[in-house]
């Protein structure tokens, strides 16, 4: 089982769409002007919220999180095959690590019987779930 | 007064309608097209009139479905240590893919 982080463009970037709670949290950010500053923001983020699994940037162009309707958040569960298996609601309502605890329950046993290691990365999943 | 009272609430009507496809195509555009547009919005207006989480499930709920294929993408890892390449991990084992950012 493995775990990605896909840091795509910002939610709420202070020179769009500024929110009470980010300026509440300290979280204020203008929009990345390109690559290498959106990957500052995602260093930041990574760091601010321990994140225990590996982060991918999205390119500038998006072309990621247009594929996958990952804005703003949305998590995906691919089995291995390559096939979706869990695809939750779009976030923030929809962000919802508990729904993706019962799909990977749900998913085919691997090979060597043991149990994936999930339990960590999920917990601090809820964890940063909460602190937005 | 019946006769005014009439004519008003289908008024009203026609504007909360308008108001809602509006809304409802503004979430349809690219992400930042619509931040911008409800940056504009008085406070919290569009949450309260609008069902806003029904709209934006149905307007964000994208082309992929669960037992598709999961589109391949090759990313650069954060630390810039090296590329990911979604199939190749999932040849391996299932993987959980969790968007955002951190505004």
């Amino acid at each position: 089982m493995a775990f990605l982080a896909v840091y795509i463009l910002e939610a709420h970037p202070s020179d769009v769409w500024q929110m009470e709670s980010n300026i509440k949290d300290k979280v204020v950010f203008a929009s990345p002007k390109d690559y290498e500053e959106r990957s500052l923001v995602a260093g930041a983020c990574v760091r601010k919220l321990g994140i225990k699994f590996p982060a991918l940037l999205d390119g500038f162009e998006n072309s990621t999180e247009k594929a996958y309707t990952g804005w703003p958040d949305r998590i995906y569960l691919i089995d291995a095959k390559g096939r979706i298996a869990y695809k939750s609601r779009p976030g923030p309502f929809g962000f919802k690590p508990q729904e993706l605890r019962s799909a990977l329950e749900h998913l085919p046993k691997t090979k060597s019987g043991s149990q994936p290691m999930h339990g960590e990365p999920l917990a601090s999943l809820s964890e940063s779930g909460r602190q937005r | 007064m019946r006769k005014f009272l009439v004519p008003f609430l289908i008024v009203l009507l026609v504007v909360y309608a308008s108001f809602t496809a509006f809304i409802s195509k503004a979430m349809r555009q690219p992400p930042e097209t619509f931040a911008r547009v409800m940056a504009k919005m008085p406070g919290p207006v569009v949450f309260l009139m609008l069902p806003f989480e029904t709209l934006w499930t149905h307007a964000r709920a994208g082309n992929l479905q669960a037992g598709d294929a999961a589109p391949d993408f090759s990313l650069m890892k954060l630390d810039k240590s090296e590329t990911v390449q979604l199939s190749a991990l999932t040849a391996r084992q299932p993987v959980v893919l969790v968007f955002g950012s951190y505004t």
